[in-house]
């Protein structure tokens, strides 16, 4: 502990010798050259954050009741987004309208794998679990592929870039905002994303399936002395995490085209966040989700040239170092 | 032991459904290896009922990605030497009757993967090679085509390195990262001049994280000084991990370039294009070179009116040659969807290698090396100014990109003059 903290001070001396050497005028002239990408790298990241909250949200509370890592996770996306896709393509259906639909069956689909794939493994070592949801992420991608074909699709949103009327307000998008961009597709990603994790943190603070949910968490023997059926929960339970996936899936389709990879680009940072956030834990999910959102758009501007995941590792480390437990660190 | 609930099913019905319906869309029918069943009544040509005794087979290898997130490409590489192949059996084969087997590999879109496969196939008696969509596969798969001395035919690679080896076996048709590289500059040059616009200043935003961004910016970079352009800012980016590009386009756009150029894939293209009509980048061009995404009809499909004006300089099949428009349709028929650029050039692959074993008088890989060295190949669909002929080092020495621009909704060749569909256009999208 204490030649960590030591290991931390002497770090923040290291920048602030390094700050002097630059010399503060040319640290402040490089902020003035740069003040509008640094406002756009923050608005991007917490936008974008806002929805790796959501899909770290669904693992993070796969992880905490059923003490599986869900490899699979960014394969379920694919197949959200595949859904959206194909609701969009053959009926019109509006992908914002589409986010209960997609949610809903991603529901069912998660219960589904969890109950033929899952469950019937409970007992075996988590090694043997997590080759599992490898496993089904592989099958998935690859159906996919057959299905799909490796093209990517991609949709466009007709009235992306209409005006819209509150009341007596009305809004041209995209929002230009102090110099910065906001697209309504990734604003309005950011505020459902929002509303979702608020919903379900009500859900398990203050419903009956919440609190059995948590229960379970907390301790798998004295939830069931208490009569909780755990094998419900723990299917219950994986549906949720699934449907936060499909709802995520939604609302990334209009500013994401999908291939039956594309779920990987979110596994990886899922995982990130679950860590740094603290494992298991829901309002970590999301405060991880905005804080690597961040991190990777300003990691851009601090090291151009680098790709968006230096930073995210950076962060990554530096919290596996000095906060094991992830930032909000208790189950949930 | 437990019973399945009502809602198991329903999931199952949700699923079923779900592949269904992608099902729907026009599948690609495989064909098979070899002269199997024509699709339609093609001229049978001089092929009357073969001896039952005839040569064996000659065999073939190609090595594509089948899976993973360059199958798109790959599948329709190897669908596209199955027709060659069906036609040129069709046709009565080579050597007075002796008719072609494909093997068919997967490199999975890795370099180890592929490799192995090589081996494979060259034990299984595979006389030529076609390879590999990626460079860094390629270059495993050349070393093991020189070791065993098995002349390897490259449809698409574009890192100038795997033929900087001295190997004597390989062989190039598109054209390098040098020659993208140069030529995109060039290209770039004649086109503002044409169009009386000042270019001086670039900013270029590049796949960073494979051989063929860099190398290809690489070569453009130093080829810029020379044609009077300045590259104010070189920004790479991760073109398999990205999900907004935003922040690196605002950046771009506090330098105000002339023109922003883009080396990458088709995901990371459209995601620029959307994001730099999001922050309203203000620049005259935007201009591809060797880009993954500006010269493809699906870019049209799926970025609409935005994706007018995007230039592109990159390999391409002839589109001012009727020979090329007939090979493309009948693949569009036989796989119901357009061939791309990549699978024009396996197509094209294939029958340089059997007008070299036909020179040769010979199936021996030895004897078909020596034949592709002293290749003189006119009869091509690639917009070349000259015939396929190879150099010391095995590159195509005609080859060269053409500059393809989106206009009204078609991707049309608009340089060279000599090879252009329609005069080019100064314009943005989203300023229109």
């Amino acid at each position: 502990m204490d030649r960590r903290l030591l290991g931390l001070f002497g770090g923040l001396a290291l920048l602030a010798l390094v700050g002097l050497g630059v010399g503060p005028t040319r640290i402040e002239a490089w902020f003035a050259a740069n003040s509008v990408v640094l406002r756009q790298a923050m608005v991007t990241g917490l936008l974008i954050g806002g929805v790796y909250g959501l899909v770290a949200m669904g693992l993070t509370l796969i992880f905490g009741v059923l003490d599986i890592i869900n490899f699979a996770h960014g394969a379920l996306l694919t197949v959200g987004m595949y859904l959206t896709f194909l609701l969009y393509d053959r009926f019109g259906v509006d992908p914002y309208l589409a986010v209960p639909l997609v949610g809903a069956a991603l529901f069912l689909f998660g219960g589904l794998v969890q109950r033929l794939i899952i469950h019937p493994a409970r007992n075996a070592p988590p090694h043997n679990q997590l080759l599992l949801t490898l496993g089904l992420a592989l099958f998935i991608e690859n159906a996919l592929l057959v299905a799909f074909t490796a093209t990517p699709r991609a949709i466009r949103l007709p009235y992306e870039r209409d005006p819209i009327g509150i009341g007596p307000l009305v809004v041209d998008f995209p929002l230009r905002i102090w110099g910065t961009t906001i697209t309504l597709p990734k604003l309005a990603a950011f505020v459902f994303a929002l509303l979702l994790t608020g919903a379900l943190s009500l859900l398990l603070q203050h419903t009956d399936l919440g609190k059995a949910i948590r229960a379970t968490a907390q301790d798998r023997v004295g939830a069931r002395l208490v009569g909780v059926d755990i094998h419900r929960i723990h299917l219950v339970t994986f549906g949720l995490g699934t449907a936060c996936v499909g709802a995520a899936a939604a609302l990334v389709l209009p500013f994401l085209s999908v291939d039956p990879q594309v779920g990987n680009t979110f596994n990886i940072t899922a995982f990130v966040i679950v860590v740094l956030g603290g494992m298991g834990s829901i309002p970590g999910a999301l405060l991880g989700g905005l804080l690597i959102g961040l991190t990777q758009e300003l990691s851009v501007v601090f090291a151009p040239g680098s790709t968006k995941l230096l930073g995210v590792f950076l962060v990554f480390i530096l919290a596996l170092l000095f906060r094991p437990q992830g930032l909000l660190g208790r189950r949930l | 032991m437990s019973q399945r609930p009502v809602w198991a099913w329903l999931a199952v019905l949700v699923l079923a459904v779900l592949v269904l319906s992608a099902c729907a869309a026009p599948a690609a029918p495989q064909a098979e290896t070899g002269g199997g069943a024509a699709p339609e009544e093609v001229a049978p040509a001089e092929a009357p009922g073969p001896e039952e005794a005839q040569a064996e087979p000659i065999r073939i290898g190609g090595i594509h990605p089948l899976t993973g997130g360059l199958a798109a490409d790959g599948i329709q590489m190897d669908n596209a030497i199955r027709m060659a192949i069906q036609e040129l059996n069709e046709a009565g084969g080579v050597l007075g009757g002796r008719t072609f087997e494909y093997l068919s590999a997967d490199s999975t879109g890795s370099a180890e993967v592929g490799q192995t496969e090589a081996e494979r196939l060259v034990n299984q008696g595979a006389v030529a090679l076609i390879c590999c969509f990626q460079s860094s596969v390629t270059s495993n798969v050349a070393a093991i085509a020189e070791r065993s001395s098995v002349p390897l035919v490259i449809d698409v690679a574009v890192a100038d390195a795997i033929l900087q080896q001295g190997y004597r076996y390989v062989f190039r048709l598109q054209p390098n990262a040098t020659a993208m590289g140069v030529y995109g500059a060039q290209y770039l040059r004649e086109l503002a001049d044409a169009l009386g616009a000042t270019v001086q200043t670039a900013a270029y935003m590049y796949d960073g994280t494979t051989g063929y961004g860099d190398s290809v910016r690489a070569a453009f970079a130093r080829k810029a000084p020379e044609v009077g352009i300045e590259l104010v800012a070189e920004v790479g980016y991760d073109p398999f991990g990205v999900a907004d590009l935003t922040t690196e386009l605002t950046r771009i756009d506090q330098l105000a370039p002339d023109v922003l150029l883009v080396t990458g894939y088709y995901n990371d293209g459209l995601l620029i294009a959307r994001n730099a009509e999001d922050v309203d980048l203000d620049v005259k061009l935007v201009y591809g070179v060797a880009q993954g995404t500006y010269d493809q009809p699906q870019f049209v499909e799926d970025a609409g009116d935005l994706a007018e004006c995007f230039l592109d300089s990159n390999y391409h099949w002839d589109a001012s040659n009727p020979k090329a428009l007939a090979v493309r349709e009948k693949f569009q028929q036989q796989y119901g969807e357009p061939m791309r650029t990549s699978a024009v050039l396996a197509y094209q692959a294939m029958y340089i290698i059997a007008d070299a074993i036909q020179r040769a008088g010979s199936a021996e890989p030895t004897a078909i090396r020596d034949a592709l060295a002293t290749t003189d190949y006119a009869d091509h669909i690639l917009p070349y100014p000259g015939p396929i002929q190879f150099d010391e080092a095995g590159e195509n020495i005609n080859a060269r990109p053409v500059v393809m621009q989106v206009q009204d909704g078609r991707v049309v060749q608009v340089w060279p003059p000599a090879v252009a569909e329609a005069e080019p256009r100064m314009c943005v999208s989203w300023k229109q």
